[in-house]
């Protein structure tokens, strides 16, 4: 037997987080510390799955298995089962450096700093947990040890209206949580697995027939579609977004929307495969819908929090597309969209949030000229812009194309869609970046001054990722396409 | 490889940002040049030779859908006679433009910025000409677009100048996303047709031969075809400003002349050109597609050749011009001959740079960029009166300059196609048309400078030459504009043109050359001698007021209202949209879910009041939550599923 390398990570960061509670003032030494300790395993468990020989012919099996029963009955048996494939450890990976750099970011949080940063923790642990964990209920419980942090992240350390926005993002995820554990609860049910064990069930669910495949399907759409978020059900998340502190932003941003793609690929399109292919027209129409009205209501904010949200609703609207395709182009497209906009969209929250204390405003029609006085600040928001309107040799780019290319194969001229949305995306970046950095200076406080060192130092983590994985996205690559799912009978 | 250390070198600067940042950024390009030298002195001693080297980017296994074989695409470098052609056109432009910078830009802010922005784009540029396969040549496209982008917006706290790089961007942007289904197009559809998996497989490299690799596959004449070709039409309009994406070019003159120079002039803008190139030799175009090519060449070509007529300032003039000359280029690769096409944009890059760096020498000791402010500029700067005349005179197509045996060619080879499709008369004719205006607007400019006695406004400040390393450039660039039509002529250097079989490059002159170089020669003088009327000796042509011309000069100055139209379109038609969609999202979407919310508040009241701010409070009620919730739900569930049929 070897090292039981996912359970020790959750152990480190269960650890981590209590110990941040406790911490009080000096929290983030204890947060920096566990984030760092993170990264190490995670490099160790991306190092260990480059050997893994893959999976048994037939079976989904999934690397760094560890399973012990949990409760047993007759009818079910619950178990304790984690396991990771080359999805989830990328999502791992951005996981692992989102902390890091949010951590650093928050670096001079005085307000509860032990809450503060062991909430971060929290929700970075809940994460993790939901990429790992290959049993329903043990999914479901880390998915609720996201949502609850959150909460409060926006409802204690938030903007003027956070009261509202911490309640509406609790009731939409709450909402779509519920949804999506009656749809999980059922397919346990239907398919006679007999057992939470993703294992078993992907088993069992071959047994259903196409319809009750399709009713459960809708379901855990719907319920992880909120979160991604999907047209009409994406209002919370400008809220959120306005209201949330900014590591608050860069996580809900970062990881949290990737949490309802994640979710989508494991546990319905994965399980559920003929269910989707009764629905491929619908999730057409919601992926379209969030691509076209992201951008054309993106293009209408002033916030520029607003702005990096409605674009989120974007990006998050091409991933859908890729997974709605079905192919293995379009699967790989997809996870690596996830990855970049995960980077690119912290990025971009945190140069909006360091732009605000640094100008006392996000109104773009009240910034102007910032360059001269911030110019680290400006540079990071020009990369963060310029990636996220699919800049080559940046990171959006890879996926982007493979993206299209993949809807192109599939859909062919209906891909002038996404296509000319991309100008859109250009047009509001490169407005905003002309009222924002450059032209006259307007509005600039006396005191105002470029970001300090631990900002730069966030950002620059993130513009580095965005940089090396956008000239060398093979290594995220090879990690995909060695996913048990790319051997599934019938994918394409 | 020696190129990608060029590349590396040059990508070096941007780490330099010192004082005198700009002589490293002067030495790289002067190495890069050396190096482009070499590659082209190699190509021609060993003359058709082709040398590829790449590493694989991204690679997907085989699957049983699209790409059976797999599916990769790789970054590499190709040295073929073209590519040597364009590196040496890049690198020695690229390197004097550089020189011409130190003197030129000694007074500005922002130097090491400039010089990075510079540099990278030099980069860029060599890697765009060397790429090996579409998708590097896409990637290297874009990063040219951004240093253009950037260089625009040099002087951003300028508001025109900020809102001209933003323009730019995102006309050039509507071209590349067009490009991109073009190049979907090609991956996708030629992967699964005839050797094509393999060419997937292998990357999607362009492939050395005799025929186009995807006529050869396809048999040369679908509707797919077609369509791709058309895209990539509408990616090299974009980038080399065509209409109806031109708009960008003269508003780009808000950049730095040597950037005008450089980018807008001699190479980026003529890498649109330059994929039209590579996609006639490699992939092979339709006759649809290149009636297309020569239409949209052959159009702006006069289009903007009649807007130079009448601008005020010196700089949008010379832009024009770009314009109307990569015009010329288009129709020579639509024509056929697409070495012609490059004929025309070896010599262009050479009297349009040295055009523009006079037109700087001019603005750096006037201090203005209009036309009728100046005057008498032949006798305090007679370097740049004759540098700015050798360039005009080789715009014009007077031989012996280069102008003259490029543009000829590219006349002769439209004329070549007319003889088997007449639908390319209307066009050869507005070429014809164009030599004349082109003549007539290019010494207007030069007569309103350089004759007679003073400067008409007498505000300027006196005239003189600028420091050598803007009057080095003036003379080699002169001396490139007088032997650059007469290179392709020695047979070494002709076999860097010599790629995709049989083209006319360089010119023949068999007696219907000699008949139609006759008629664009006399053209050419013609218009010179209407500029000398108009405009010689220091002289004022002013329209009078009531003339019948003066609607078509206010038309001409308004840019046939085309700029004015975008901007409409995008301010009330796309930004009122969107204004439109948002309020709909405020009101009506958020609106309808507000009552849910109310719901939800009602219901969550305990929840707020329970905001006690302690940790340990929140965490049982976290726990309460979860457990409250799963025994809901054990309990619950089973009933819906029972409801919905059971299992």
């Amino acid at each position: 037997m070897t090292l039981p390398l996912l359970s020790v990570t959750l152990a480190t960061l269960l650890i981590g987080t209590v110990l941040t509670f406790v911490a009080k003032e000096k929290a983030r030494y204890v947060a920096l510390a566990t984030s760092v300790v993170f990264l190490l395993e995670v490099a160790a468990l991306l190092a260990a799955y480059t050997v893994w020989p893959g999976p048994v012919n037939g079976s989904p099996g999934y690397a760094n298995l560890e399973s012990y029963s949990w409760i047993h009955l007759s009818w079910l048996s619950i178990n304790y089962t984690v396991g990771v494939d080359g999805i989830s450890l990328v999502m791992i990976l951005l996981t692992a450096f989102l902390q890091i750099a949010t951590v650093v970011y928050s670096w001079e949080e005085t307000k509860e700093p032990g809450a503060f940063f062991g909430l971060l923790m929290l929700t970075c642990l809940g994460c993790f947990g939901v990429f790992i964990a290959l049993d329903v209920l043990l999914f479901f419980l880390f998915w609720e040890a996201v949502l609850i942090p959150m909460f409060f992240l926006i409802g204690f350390w938030g903007g003027p209206r956070r009261r509202y926005a911490a309640l509406k993002f609790f009731v939409y995820t709450h909402v779509a949580s519920i949804v999506m554990l009656v749809g999980l609860l059922a397919l346990v049910f239907y398919s006679g697995a007999k057992s939470f064990d993703f294992s078993a069930i992907y088993v069992a669910a071959h047994g259903l027939s196409p319809t009750v495949q399709t009713f459960l399907f809708l379901a855990l759409f719907f319920g992880f579609g909120v979160k991604f978020p999907i047209v009409p059900f994406h209002t919370w998340l400008p809220d959120a977004h306005v209201e949330a502190p900014t590591a608050g932003s860069v996580l809900l941003a970062g990881l949290l929307l990737k949490l309802g793609a994640y979710g989508l690929i494991r546990w319905a399109v994965e399980i559920l495969p003929i269910g989707m292919s009764h629905l491929t027209p619908l999730l057409y129409v919601v992926a379209f819908a969030s691509i076209v009205w992201g951008s054309v209501i993106a293009l209408a904010q002033r916030d520029l929090k607003r702005l990096i949200a409605y674009s989120s609703i974007n990006h998050m609207g091409i991933v859908l597309l890729a997974i709605a395709v079905y192919s293995q182009l379009g699967l790989l497209a997809a996870v690596l969209l996830m990855f970049a906009h995960g980077v690119v969209s912290a990025l971009l929250f945190m140069a909006s949030g360091s732009v605000h204390h640094t100008f006392g405003t996000r109104d773009i029609s009240k910034l102007g000229g910032i360059t001269p006085v911030a110019p680290i600040l400006a540079t990071m928001l020009m990369v963060g812009s310029l990636a996220s309107l699919g800049l080559p040799a940046l990171i959006s780019f890879p996926a982007e194309f493979t993206a299209l290319l993949a809807t192109w194969d599939r859909l062919a001229y209906w891909v002038l869609i996404p296509l000319v949305l991309l100008v859109v995306t250009a047009a509001f970046y490169l407005w905003m970046m002309q009222r924002v950095l450059f032209g006259p200076q307007r509005n600039i406080p006396e005191k105002a001054h470029d970001i300090p060192w631990f900002e730069t130092a966030a950002m620059g983590i993130l513009v580095a990722l965005v940089i090396v994985y956008g000239i060398l996205p093979g290594f995220l690559v090879n990690v995909i396409v060695n996913s048990p799912v790319y051997g599934f009978p019938g994918f394409p | 490889m020696a190129v990608s250390f060029g590349i590396v070198g040059l990508l070096g600067t941007r780490l330099k940002k010192l004082e005198y940042g700009g002589w490293i950024a002067v030495g790289f390009a002067a190495a890069a040049m050396i190096v482009g030298l070499l590659v082209a002195a190699a190509e021609m001693l060993s003359p058709g030779s082709y040398t590829d080297q790449s590493f694989t980017w991204l690679h997907l296994p085989g699957s049983p859908g699209t790409f059976p074989n797999g599916f990769s695409l790789v970054m590499g470098s190709l040295v073929d006679p073209i590519s040597a052609l364009m590196l040496l056109v890049v690198t020695v432009v690229g390197f004097l433009v550089m020189l011409y910078s130190i003197g030129y830009m000694h007074h500005d802010h922002g130097l090491p910025r400039y010089y990075a922005e510079l540099s990278l784009f030099l980069a860029a540029m060599t890697g765009l000409v060397i790429a090996d396969n579409l998708l590097e040549f896409f990637l290297f496209w874009e990063l040219v677009g951004v240093c253009s982008y950037f260089l625009i917006g040099f002087y951003y706290e300028k508001p025109s100048a900020a809102s001209a790089a933003k323009e730019a961007f995102l006309v050039t942007r509507i071209g590349d996303v067009l490009f991109l289904l073009g190049i979907f197009l090609y991956f996708t559809v030629y992967a699964t047709a005839g050797g094509g998996a393999g060419w997937a497989a292998s990357g999607f490299k362009f492939v050395s031969g005799s025929t186009p690799f995807l006529a050869g596959a396809m048999g040369g004449n679908t509707p797919l075809l077609t369509v791709a070709g058309l895209m990539m039409l509408a990616g090299a309009a974009g980038k080399s400003a065509q209409f109806p994406l031109h708009a960008w070019l003269p508003d780009a003159m808000e950049g730095p002349t040597t950037v005008s120079a450089l980018i807008h002039a001699a190479t980026m803008v003529a890498a649109g050109v330059y994929l039209l190139v590579i996609a006639s030799l490699f992939l092979g175009f339709t006759p649809d597609d290149r009636l297309a090519i020569v239409a949209v060449g052959g159009f702006t070509t006069f289009f903007a050749a009649t807007m130079a007529v009448v601008h005020p300032d010196i700089k949008r003039v010379i832009a024009y011009s770009t314009i109307s000359q990569l015009g010329y280029m288009v129709l020579g690769v639509g024509a056929g001959f697409a070495m012609v096409g490059m004929y025309h944009l070896f010599t262009h890059a050479f009297f349009k740079a040295l055009l523009f760096l006079a037109a700087g020498s001019v603005i750096h000791a006037v201090g203005t960029q209009d036309l009728f402010k100046m005057g008498g500029l032949r006798k305090p700067m007679r370097v740049t009166a004759i540098a700015f005349a050798v360039g005009a005179l080789s715009l014009s197509g007077i031989p012996p300059f280069a102008g003259f045996f490029s543009k000829d060619d590219v006349l002769s080879s439209v004329y070549t196609a007319a003889q088997s499709n007449p639908a390319y008369w209307p066009f050869l004719i507005l070429a014809y048309a164009t030599v004349f205006l082109t003549a007539y607007y290019i010494f207007r400019a030069w007569f309103l400078a350089f004759s007679g006695d003073k400067s008409r406004d007498p505000t300027l400040p006196a005239a003189h030459e600028g420091p050598w390393t803007m009057q080095v450039p003036l003379y080699v660039l002169s001396a490139l504009a007088i032997v650059a039509g007469v290179l392709p002529f020695t047979p070494s250097f002709g076999s860097l043109f010599s790629l995709g079989g049989a083209t006319s490059v360089p010119p023949t002159y068999g007696t219907t050359d000699l008949v139609l170089s006759s008629v664009s020669v006399g053209l050419g003088l013609g218009g010179i001698l209407l500029a000398r009327a108009l405009w010689g000796n220091g002289r004022v042509y002013v329209l009078a007021p009531d003339s019948a011309l003066q609607p078509m000069r206010t038309i001409l100055l308004e840019r046939y209202y085309i700029k004015a139209g975008y901007d409409w379109v995008g301010l009330r038609i796309v930004y009122g949209g969107s204004r439109v969609a948002d309020f709909f999202e405020r009101y009506v979407i958020d609106g309808t879910i507000h009552g849910f919310e109310r719901l939800g508040t009602k219901l969550s009241n305990g929840l707020r009041e329970g905001q006690t701010g302690l940790v340990s409070d929140y965490a049982s009620y976290v726990v309460a939550g979860v457990i409250g919730l799963l025994i809901l739900l054990l309990f619950v569930a089973p009933l819906i599923i029972a409801s919905l049929g059971g299992p």
